[in-house]
């Protein structure tokens, strides 16, 4: 066997750099990447190769793996130190493995494979695997260099782990808080509606006092506009549990949405005389597929919504032929939604936050929308501004007979 | 002269409800919609009670309770959407009187209205007072505002709370654990240090010489005080 002849030419600014990249990291492969160009030069090595710890089979899996210089195009042909690998995991040992071939076979088939465990917190990660074919053989100086990083290398991976878990938690997280915050808004707009009902009926009932005719009136009044208040908040979360379970049945028709759109138009008039819509429509417009129940639903939501979030500001209601297609833009000049919020406001029980309590919602409108479009294969979007407005665009297939 | 209540609301429907059973009781209802708008209205209204709702956007039911608190001693019955024991707890340390739970019947609110307004005719009245006067020194507790030689002082939330102890214990010493426990909590209690650094910092916005306070004093070994005006302008 030859005697090492290398040394390790590495200085305190290669140390120095190495730990740079694992300090900026974001992601371990990428840093192993950069990490491995650097020191090739100083610390020769053909394949490099690691192993993670499967932590459901307990197997060492092959992670990552590069070729970089001899053996680059021998593929699979060559050895990847898959045998020392999983000795190192079990043993958690530094292990070295030298060719017992004669030195006159081919390189390839005469590796030097040097094995370094990653451990954290008494526990093996994995390990890393350096090969070089054919000489010279690894230094002492080298394999303690090699612990090193295989430290760093421990290092990264263990963050990228727990940056993982932390998503992860963060993500369920996010669940949860959607939850709550729908269990506590559902509560509150139930709890709204039922307590005027109670508080109006029980102050009608009261024995010691009499009211006119124009009070009762009024006060039966509300009674009932909160009773319709609670129907649709029933229908609501009736629809979006059958959406979300794919339970709503459509019926799909041929269908003409400037009829749709005019019925629609009508009634939000009648229910919101306050609000100025502008009804625009392309003729002659396309017909398309869909059910036409659902989508009035979505425009009389998009409607009630812009009269609920921007009020005093009129609304238009343009619909035009596209590309295989109608398009609906409903548009408003309210105070707009928050760009942090979004990505959002399609997802069930999503209300914005900022919002005043006293201005009720459940969070289910424009998933009912969303859900909706889909089971058409349509589209939903917004486009909205701070201080300028919002648009809301829905896009429909054209029906092809 | 009638009996005037202030009812506090952010749903106008809750406020017109809670008007019209009052008013057919014969006493006198104003309105407010948000907690800015009541402190304001307790202060220069003066009424004798204050139905309160707790979920309001901006200045909760809570906060806007123990903020009269610190100038008046109204009447407060608070109006909660729970029922549930916490909440009651709250509301009495935050000095309400009573709480009506809703949804409500008209009957049982007009019964304890009547009943709160009983209670508190037997007991004293004691003076409503939205300012407070300190040598240079003056304080809006309607507004949480401070003023110093006429000049607004701004505080952070702890030391207007620190301040606020003081003013309502004027020729008290109150210990380091009094004051921790009021303002940070109980498990504060013996956390000495941030209260040195509130008190040193309240001191420099405060005190025309931080060194020689005339406003908050240490007394050594028990505590500090806000001494009675006559002996801090000696």
């Amino acid at each position: 066997m030859k005697a090492a002849e290398s040394t390790l030419n590495l200085s305190l600014e290669d140390l120095y750099r190495i730990n740079q990249i694992v300090l900026q990291a974001k992601e371990w492969k990428s840093a192993l990447d950069q990490i491995a160009r650097l020191i090739r030069p100083l610390f020769i090595f053909d394949n490099l190769v690691v192993y993670l710890v499967d932590p459901v089979s307990k197997h060492p899996e092959t992670a990552y793996a590069r070729a970089m210089g001899r053996g680059k195009h021998a593929e699979a042909d060559v050895s990847w130190g898959e045998t020392l690998a999983a000795q190192v995991c079990n043993t958690g040992k530094t292990s070295l493995l030298e060719p017992s071939e004669p030195a006159n076979t081919d390189r390839l088939h005469r590796p030097y494979i040097l094995g370094v465990p990653l451990i954290r917190e008494d526990s093996v990660l994995g390990t890393i695997i350096f090969i070089r074919f054919g000489s010279p053989p690894f230094t002492e100086e080298q394999v303690s260099f090699s612990k090193f990083l295989a430290n760093e290398i421990t290092l990264l991976i263990d963050e990228n782990r727990r940056h993982e878990r932390l998503n992860e938690l963060e993500a369920q997280h996010h669940i949860f808080r959607l939850q709550e915050d729908f269990m506590s808004t559902l509560s509150h707009e139930i709890r709204t509606p039922l307590g005027f009902i109670k508080g109006y009926t029980t102050t009608l009932l009261r024995s010691d006092t009499s009211w006119d005719a124009k009070t009762q009136r009024e006060f039966l009044q509300i009674v009932d506009q909160e009773t319709d208040r609670l129907q649709e908040l029933i229908d609501d979360l009736l629809d979006s549990a059958r959406l979300q379970s794919g339970r709503m049945r459509m019926n799909f028709q041929v269908v003409r949405l400037d009829a749709v759109v005019n019925d629609v138009v009508m009634r939000t008039r009648l229910h919101h005389p306050n609000l100025e819509v502008i009804l625009n429509i392309d003729q002659p417009l396309k017909l398309i597929e869909g059910d036409p129940v659902r989508l009035a639903q979505v425009l009389q939501n998009l409607l009630n919504n812009a009269a609920k979030y921007a009020p005093g500001s009129k609304v238009w209601v343009n619909i035009c032929n596209v590309d295989n297609g109608v398009k609906i833009d409903v548009i408003d000049h309210g105070p707009g939604i928050p760009p942090q919020y979004v990505p959002f406001i399609f997802d069930r029980f999503f209300r914005n936050p900022e919002q005043a309590p006293n201005v009720h919602g459940s969070g289910l409108g424009l998933f009912i929308c969303k859900q909706i479009l889909q089971a058409h294969q349509g589209e939903i979007t917004v486009n909205t501004t701070l201080g300028i407005g919002s648009t809301f665009t829905v896009t429909l297939k054209e029906h092809i007979p | 002269m009638d009996t005037r209540i202030l009812v506090v609301d952010d749903e106008v429907l809750y406020q017109h409800l809670v008007k019209v059973n009052l008013e057919a009781e014969g006493y006198e209802v104003i309105t407010a919609s948000n907690g800015e708008e009541a402190l304001e209205m307790v202060a220069s209204k003066r009424p004798d009670m204050v139905i309160l709702d707790v979920m309001m956007p901006r200045l909760d039911g809570w906060t806007t309770c123990e903020r009269i608190r610190q100038f008046s001693s109204v009447p407060i019955i608070m109006l909660t959407a729970k029922g549930e024991e916490q909440d009651r707890v709250r509301g009495l340390n935050v000095g309400a009187d009573d709480y009506v739970v809703k949804p409500f019947s008209a009957t049982e609110l007009v019964a304890r209205v009547r009943a709160v307004l009983r209670r508190a005719k037997t007991s004293e009245q004691v003076g409503q007072n939205r300012y407070f006067a300190h040598g240079n020194l003056k304080i809006d507790f309607a507004r949480a505002e401070v003023w110093k030689e006429n000049k607004p002082v701004y505080l952070s939330a702890t030391e207007y709370r620190l301040l606020i102890q003081f003013a309502q214990h004027v020729g008290q010493v109150l210990t380091a654990e009094d004051l921790l426990t009021a303002i940070w909590g109980p498990q504060y209690s013996e956390d000495k240090e941030i209260l040195w650094v509130s008190i040193a910092r309240l001191r420099q916005k405060l005190e025309d010489n931080p060194h020689s306070p005339q406003h908050i004093v240490t007394r050594s070994g028990l505590g500090y005080l806000m001494p009675p005006i006559e002996k801090a302008s000696l």
